[in-house]
């Protein structure tokens, strides 16, 4: 302290001035402390250091503007002591190799860290404001540069690390730990360094290691086994990675093992005799297919090659199918057979292949395709509806009836020719509700309700009003019996119902005669309907009726029989004459003769049905033969069926017939689409009407565009069209 | 006129021999068309026929010599008088032309007004100048668009009354007649495809799209559109022609000669 009697000045804290003679060898003798520490830290004898001294000592050469000298200082003693340590490293033998750089990696770090927070000070001021790497970052770089870069280490290192994994490869056991730590010092010295000196080749040599073993597996396994060994191969790198390489490496090992175990076989897997795809789809190997699904997903192009085989594998057997004489000849048969196979590759597409909606397009595709191969397919369809309607749902619950209906019309969607199952289903249906066998209202309700969702109003309005008619009948007969009930007490009781004609298919039929019995009652029916329904017509359809009749026989055998309405004619005639031939029975009923024959055939030639005898006992009906009552008829049932008016697969002629009027039918169909297209467009051309007819109408059937030609023709001729005048390709709707 | 150089004096020659016109018509319809040939038969052909002045009276007389003893129009035999006193045969195809000037509705009758309101159009009112008509009206045939018109007409003419369509005999004497004119060498084969195939009536989109696919489309069918928005008949015309071998890669064989 100044005494009092100085000058005054101004009163001012001045920075502490230590007034230190730069001792030019000062700095020396900082550093030479600060290096000797480093050995020592190196050499694991820090416990004899002061933390606080060489920080102080750090800190003042940096002060007093020797930063440089300190770093440069540090540079070099750092360098030298690694160089010592790769020697000790390189000097190893064998497996010791790795665990010494291990361990000399290990003590490095402890060093550096001590090493770092004695410097912290010039690494908070001189380095950042001299653009000098920090300490940290430069030991790494020096342990990269001094010893992984050092020749002898670098391949060595690398040479290593793949043998490890080779033999891990093999089913070696390796020290996993040890690795990981080798690879962590790899990515922890800097990903370009990871990269270069390790993954790069380790992704090469996985590339010819797997690329030889897919090679030999490919000879000796088959499919499925070879599948299990690429799995296997898969998860094992990726196991690998997860368990010591950095986790950036999945995607890249990953994708080497896909392009050489699975990309490079994809077709020789796929169609390999006996164990390819095909096979498992037809065995139903769910397991195969789901690990080929899984693998195969993973490479380019997989998904479709596998979806390619087997949408032409389903499109092949499909194709055989439709075309198998056999088969075709049992329409029930037909049908359940391509429901299975729809069901199996539902069940494969789920099971399997996760129910990959691409693959799900595949097989509806396939299926639309060889579907409509046959062109009895609508017909066979409904068949097998009808098969199901009057006895194959018996007893079945509601909800496995929902199911069955529902895959029915999975079917029937796949049909190209809607129009033409409408007109069998109608048929069969008719025959259904007027023989009375179907097994569920609800169940026929049902599937009504589901066509109509399918394809609108239209296409069910007919089938609705044949149900409605039925009930209709049912309360006309209620009304009738109550109007008549005194005077019909002992007639035959007569059950009617009245069909609206378009409703139901339509049969040109001539009227027979009936027993007087009937024709009496059936007057009093036709007076009492007409009373109430005046301005209709009603024609009996005697080719369609039935009749339940209890006859008595020669030994007092008693029967009910079931009959057609034809062969209740026939039978009648009995009643009053022993012995009649073909011409008097022709006479008499007047039933058309092809109709007759088949009628006393049914009477007289089939065994356990046969209450007529026939003379000559032939097979044929001749029209000089003479028929007489069985009296010697048996039959262990009391209810005797002979006459059923029951569905079944149409003939030839039958067929042809129902397909021209399919054809005619559709006539008007593509005129009317043609008409509102023109209306509303006015002017279009002759390539775009084709395209939007076909579009309009493809729900019900695929038009023929020679067909809409020649109705368009036919639309000109009757000017509601006509060619424009300039541009013949261009038609004009005239108003 | 004789100051004309030799290659306008062979002009006017060509355009009166086909026109039929007056030496003075032809010279001013040449000299107006800056002596281009082409030019001037467009120019002449797309004007109307100067209305020369006809004698209704006449024309009367004239109907009243053809014209049928019990009904009042000209019938078969008149027809066959008006042929002979104007020199041409009733088969040739000028009277077609001369039908459609009249616009008649069926052949081989003409009523009253379609007779004079035809010979007025004409200009003529005697049997001497209907006869100089008549090269006038064979030129006509080698007009594009009066072609045409003709063809389109004959339908309907040529058809039954209150028929829709042509009956197949008369419609294929009706092409062999017109396709002499406008050769078109597919004509035997169409005519034999519709005798072995078709046997029914012809439409009228039929008949008039004949002389379109005859103009548009090449012998060869090299340049048909199966596309092409050509009737059904057609279509089928150019299956016949392939099935039987008579275009074959593109060329049309001598198929006559070979049946």
């Amino acid at each position: 302290m100044n005494s009092s009697n100085q000058k005054k000045r101004n009163f001012q804290i001045e920075a502490f001035k230590h007034k230190v003679v730069v001792d030019p060898k000062y700095a020396d003798k900082t550093w030479k402390i600060l290096e000797h520490a480093i050995t020592e830290i190196y050499n694991h004898n820090a416990s004899g250091l002061s933390f606080e001294e060489l920080y102080r000592n750090a800190y003042n050469m940096v002060l007093h503007k020797f930063g440089e000298k300190l770093y440069s200082g540090l540079v070099g003693t750092m360098t030298l002591h690694l160089q010592e340590m790769a020697k000790t490293i390189e000097a190893a033998q064998g497996n010791l190799f790795l665990e010494e750089l291990n361990r000399k990696w290990n003590d490095h770090n402890k060093a550096l860290q001590m090493i770092r927070d004695i410097l912290m000070y010039m690494d908070r001021t001189f380095i950042p404001s001299n653009r000098k790497t920090p300490v940290h970052e430069l030991g790494l770089n020096l342990w990269r540069d001094n010893v992984i870069h050092s020749s002898k280490i670098q391949t060595r290192l690398l040479d290593t690390l793949l043998e490890l994994i080779q033999k891990e490869r093999t089913g070696e056991i390796i020290n996993r730990g040890l690795m990981r730590n080798i690879i962590k010092m790899l990515m922890d010295l800097g990903s370009s360094v990871y990269q270069e000196d390790f993954e790069k080749h380790f992704l090469e040599v996985s590339a010819d290691f797997y690329r030889a073993e897919s090679q030999d597996f490919i000879e000796c396994c088959d499919c499925g086994d070879y599948l299990k060994k690429a799995e296997r191969r898969l998860n094992e790198e990726i196991e690998r990675v997860s368990l010591y390489l950095d986790s950036k490496s999945e995607t890249k090992i990953t994708n080497v093992v896909e392009k050489e175990m699975i990309a490079s076989h994809m077709l020789r897997l796929v169609h390999m005799d006996n164990s390819g795809l095909v096979n498992m789809l037809i065995d139903d190997k769910y397991e195969d297919l789901g690990r080929m699904y899984n693998l195969f997903r993973r490479v380019p192009n997989g998904l479709p090659t596998i979806r390619d085989v087997m949408t032409s594998h389903l499109r092949e057997t499909g194709k055989q199918l439709v075309t198998d004489a056999e088969k075709l000849k049992d329409p029930v048969e037909f049908v359940q057979c391509l429901l299975n196979e729809k069901d199996k590759y539902d069940k494969i597409i789920n099971l399997a292949f996760s129910n990959d909606k691409t693959f799900q397009n595949a097989l509806n595709s396939s299926f639309e395709y060889f579907i409509n191969l046959n062109p009895r397919s609508p017909e066979f369809i409904s068949l097998f509806v009808d098969e199901k309607l009057r006895k194959g749902l018996k007893g079945v619950s509601e909800e496995d009836v929902e199911t069955i209906l529902d895959k029915v019309m999975m079917l029937f969607r796949y049909l190209q020719e809607k129009d033409v199952f409408e007109k069998y289903y109608k048929q069969h249906l008719a025959k259904r509700l007027l023989s009375g066998k179907t097994v569920s209202d609800d169940a026929e309700r049902s599937l009504i309700v589901k066509l109509k969702t399918e394809c609108g109003y239209q296409f069910t309005s007919k089938l609705e009003g044949m149900f409605t008619d039925m009930k209709t009948s049912q309360d006309t007969m209620q009304g009738f019996y109550a109007a008549y009930a005194a005077e019909l007490g002992d007639s035959p009781t007569l059950v009617v119902q009245v069909l609206t004609t378009g409703s139901w298919p339509t049969q040109p039929s001539i009227t027979c005669n009936l027993p007087a019995e009937m024709s009496a009652l059936c007057e009093k029916f036709r007076s009492y309907y007409l009373g109430t329904h005046t301005g209709r017509r009603l024609s009996w359809q005697t080719n369609m009726g039935t009749a339940d009749l209890k006859a008595i026989f020669g030994k007092g055998q008693k029967h009910e029989l079931n009959v057609s309405t034809y062969q209740m004619c026939v039978l009648m005639l009995f009643n009053s004459a022993d012995r009649l031939s073909y011409k008097e029975i022709e006479q008499a009923t007047e039933i058309p003769s092809s109709d007759l024959r088949r009628c006393l055939q049914s009477l007289a030639c089939v065994k356990g049905k046969n209450v007529l005898r026939k003379e000559p006992m032939s097979k044929d009906i001749g029209e000089e033969d003479a028929f007489f009552v069985n009296d010697k008829f048996t039959s262990k049932f009391y209810k005797v069926k002979i006459g059923t008016v029951v569905a079944q697969k149409e003939s030839e002629p039958e067929k042809q017939e129902t397909r021209q009027r399919v054809e005619e039918d559709r006539k008007p169909q593509i005129e009317a689409a043609i008409v509102r297209i023109m209306k509303s467009r006015r002017v279009l051309d002759h390539n775009n009407i084709i395209a939007e007819v076909t579009k309009q109408l493809q729900s019900r059937f695929l038009a023929n565009p020679g067909e809409i030609k020649k109705r368009i023709e036919s639309l000109i001729e009757r000017d509601f069209l006509e060619r424009d005048s300039s541009d013949r390709r261009l038609y004009r709707y005239l108003a | 006129m004789n100051k004309l150089g030799r290659g306008h004096r062979d002009k006017v020659h060509q355009f009166m021999t086909i026109t039929g016109t007056s030496e003075k018509a032809a010279y001013q319809a040449l000299k107006a068309s800056d002596w281009h040939l082409e030019g001037a038969f467009d120019a002449f052909y797309s004007q109307p026929q100067p209305k020369s002045y006809t004698d209704a009276r006449r024309l009367e007389d004239l109907y009243n010599r053809y014209k049928d003893a019990y009904a009042d129009m000209i019938m078969a035999d008149g027809i066959t008088l008006l042929c002979s006193d104007i020199l041409v045969d009733h088969q040739d195809i000028v009277m077609l032309v001369l039908s459609w000037h009249m616009k008649a509705a069926t052949m081989c009758e003409f009523s009253k007004q379609e007779f004079i309101g035809g010979l007025q159009s004409l200009g003529v009112d005697s049997i001497e100048k209907l006869r100089e008509k008549i090269p006038f009206m064979r030129s006509e045939l080698k007009d594009d668009q009066k072609f045409r018109e003709i063809y389109n007409f004959a339908f309907g003419w040529a058809k039954e009354k209150g028929q829709k369509s042509l009956a197949l005999d008369t419609a294929i004497g009706m092409w062999q007649l017109l396709f002499a004119e406008k050769h078109w060498p597919l004509v035997d084969h169409w005519c034999q495809f519709l005798q072995a195939r078709h046997n029914k009536a012809i439409s009228r989109d039929t008949w008039s799209q004949l002389l379109e696919f005859a103009k548009t489309v090449d012998p060869q069918l090299s340049n048909y559109d199966v596309d092409g928005a050509w009737p059904y008949l057609i279509d089928e015309f150019v299956e016949y022609l392939i099935e039987n071998g008579i275009i074959q890669n593109g060329q049309l064989s001598d198929w006559t000669q070979k049946h």
